[in-house]
């Protein structure tokens, strides 16, 4: 029999939830070896493994098909791979670890407050600017998504950012940002605001599963789906 | 001797080229990535092969032709007019079909008298593709941004509006979407009342003043790409363009136009025949049109068997007026694509105003259609 690999996330809060979310559906880990392994395993289900991995790795995984199953963000997901849907069968939304993926702008752009605002400045922006208008973000596919096929917006730069994206605008590394935001706390102590029909994504933690087709038929993929669905 | 890999008509090809009169050039494979994504947007990014020197340099393998041969073009500074043709590899993530193939197609750089200029590019594309693909019958769009932005400003619709109906050309999802809020204003929602009052009794500069202190307050003035001004004077225009309606009638007229699709040799009275009916004056652009087509017919197009498609267009910025695309009759896989690009160079950084129309040849499935022979 092969064997099911879930990779859960290695640390933080996130670790905790799905933790939790795992023994309600009756699932109970126990560790390979040592109390800090980063291996486990399914307790009553045979062949099934854990693998602790950080949340991006579960996505780049999960894009791979290395793992079966992973629980991590959404968004982390959907900017790993191209055709996610084919690639990825979402199970279960967990309830935790929520965050929106959102356009902000600087809070003083008075005269924008929707994509097609923001469709208007970016076609200007070359001729005024001599450049185009710069996003930083670390999410390209949603970005590029979301801009040119919802909205039909060629025109910008991506600037690639890794941390503190809030504050490219103000040190001029960019005009705007496409970031992950939960409660808008630090987008406003950054004076910028999520345009109206700005939300690209509202992420929260799933289990999502690769689909394989050794799953097709196999009863532990049936029965973990469901054990998780009813632990919720 | 080109290389053994090159498609195996290239010397008919490149023998073609040079009966017409085009100077062959040749440009690196390893290109900066920076003009290809400028240019073309962001969306390129991941249909290219995008690389990084050592240096930290963004690179990429040559996507296509036109930009390196422009670019080229640019530094040699050799002068106008120029007809450049080339053939060679070009690197694509493509879904469907290998990720190199070969390419090859003329650009026609500063030739002033542009109806002329047009004909020559459609009459040497479909002349090559006659050469490779004797006997086959082969169908030709074409479109026409010029007549397009016509309309538009013909329609009397304000300066905003009809940039906004000419940056969506040829994205029809978009400029649906755009007909659909002229029909449909939409009042500005959520403006501090304070601000709407400025801007109602004209208070511009000190409306401006106080975005330049809230800048200064929040410390985003120092590197602000927006000015003050800019974010005032928009926020003005766009309470005005809020207000625009297209009336009833003429928002029909815009999407009559748009469905427009005739023999090419008919349009010309339809397109006059539209003018005339809708009461708008085209005049400088149904003549440059005209002359184009007067130009094919002296140089003895089957004009009848071409199609004129008003809404063809691309959504690019550069594109200035002709657009055209070959197929094979019956197949939708275009064997060459060209247009007109009036405002690329300049983009590119060249100091004077250089028109330019041009094409490329997909080897490929031109190889391919020789094959099925």
């Amino acid at each position: 029999m092969n064997t099911i690999t879930i990779a859960l996330p290695s640390k933080g809060r996130i670790k905790e939830e799905a933790a939790t979310i795992f023994e309600r559906a009756g699932l109970a880990i126990s560790a390979v070896g040592n109390d800090r392994s980063y291996r486990g395993r399914i307790e009553g289900i045979e062949g099934v493994e854990i693998a602790y991995l950080s949340a991006s790795e579960i996505a780049r995984e999960l894009a791979n098909g290395a793992v079966d199953f992973g629980v991590t963000g959404e968004d982390l997901v959907r900017e790993g791979m191209p055709e996610v849907d084919q690639k990825v069968e979402f199970c279960a939304r967990l309830g935790f670890g929520g965050a929106d993926v959102v356009v902000a702008v600087p809070e003083i752009w008075l005269d924008v407050e929707t994509m097609a605002d923001l469709g208007d400045v970016a076609a200007d922006f070359r001729a005024r600017h001599g450049r185009r208008l710069a996003i930083a973000t670390k999410y390209w596919r949603l970005t590029q998504q979301f801009f040119s096929r919802q909205h039909g917006i060629q025109l910008y730069r991506i600037v690639e950012s890794l941390g503190a994206t809030e504050g490219a605008p103000a040190a001029g590394q960019a005009d705007i940002i496409v970031d992950i935001t939960s409660t808008g706390s630090t987008l406003r102590a950054n004076h910028l605001k999520v345009l109206a029909d700005g939300v690209i994504l509202k992420s929260e933690a799933c289990l999502v599963r690769a689909r394989k087709t050794v799953h097709d038929g196999d009863p532990r993929i049936a029965k973990i789906v469901k054990a998780v669905r009813t632990a919720l | 001797m080109p290389l053994s890999d090159m498609p195996e008509f290239s010397d008919d090809l490149l023998k073609e080229f040079e009966t017409r009169r085009t100077e062959r050039v040749n440009t690196p494979v390893i290109q900066p990535a920076e003009p290809f994504l400028d240019i073309a947007g962001e969306d390129l990014r991941r249909r290219i092969f995008l690389t990084e020197s050592e240096t930290g340099a963004s690179l990429c393998l040559r996507p296509e032709f036109t930009i390196p041969v422009c670019l080229r073009h640019i530094e040699t500074a050799t002068g106008t007019p120029r007809r450049y043709s080339y053939l060679g590899e070009v690197f694509r993530q493509r879904r469907e079909g290998a990720h190199e193939f070969y390419q090859a197609g003329i650009e026609d750089l500063g030739d002033k008298d542009i109806a002329s200029a047009d004909a020559r590019a459609i009459g040497d594309a479909t002349g090559v593709l006659k050469a490779l693909l004797p006997g086959r019958k082969l169908a030709l769009t074409l479109g026409d941004q010029a007549v397009f932005e016509a309309v538009v400003q013909a329609l009397g619709l304000p300066l905003g509006w009809q940039k906004r109906l000419i940056h969506a050309f040829g994205d029809m999802e978009h400029l649906e979407a755009l007909l659909e809020r002229l029909a449909r204003p939409q009042p500005v929602a959520g403006l501090d009342p304070e601000i709407a009052g400025l801007i109602a009794s004209g208070k511009e500069a000190e409306l401006v003043a106080r975005i330049d202190r809230t800048m200064q307050e929040t410390g985003y003035s120092t590197n602000a790409s927006r000015s003050p001004a800019e974010i005032a004077r928009r926020l003005k225009e766009k309470l005005e363009l809020a207000e625009t309606r297209l009336d009833g009638s003429a928002l029909l007229l815009l999407r009559e136009f748009l469905t427009l699709q005739l023999p090419l040799d008919e349009a010309p009275a339809a397109l006059a025949g539209f003018a005339d009916a809708a009461g708008l004056k085209l005049g400088a652009a149904l003549a440059l049109f005209d002359a184009r087509l007067a130009a094919l017919a002296n140089a003895g197009a089957d004009i009848g068997g071409m199609t004129y498609r008003a809404a063809f267009g691309r959504p690019l910025d550069y594109y200035t007026g002709l657009v055209f695309e070959i197929t094979e009759a019956g197949s939708s896989a275009v064997l060459a694509g060209g247009g007109r690009f009036d405002r690329l160079l300049t983009l590119l950084g060249a100091s004077d105003h250089v028109p330019a129309v041009g094409f490329s040849l997909w080897l490929d499935r031109i190889e391919a259609g020789r094959a099925d022979q």
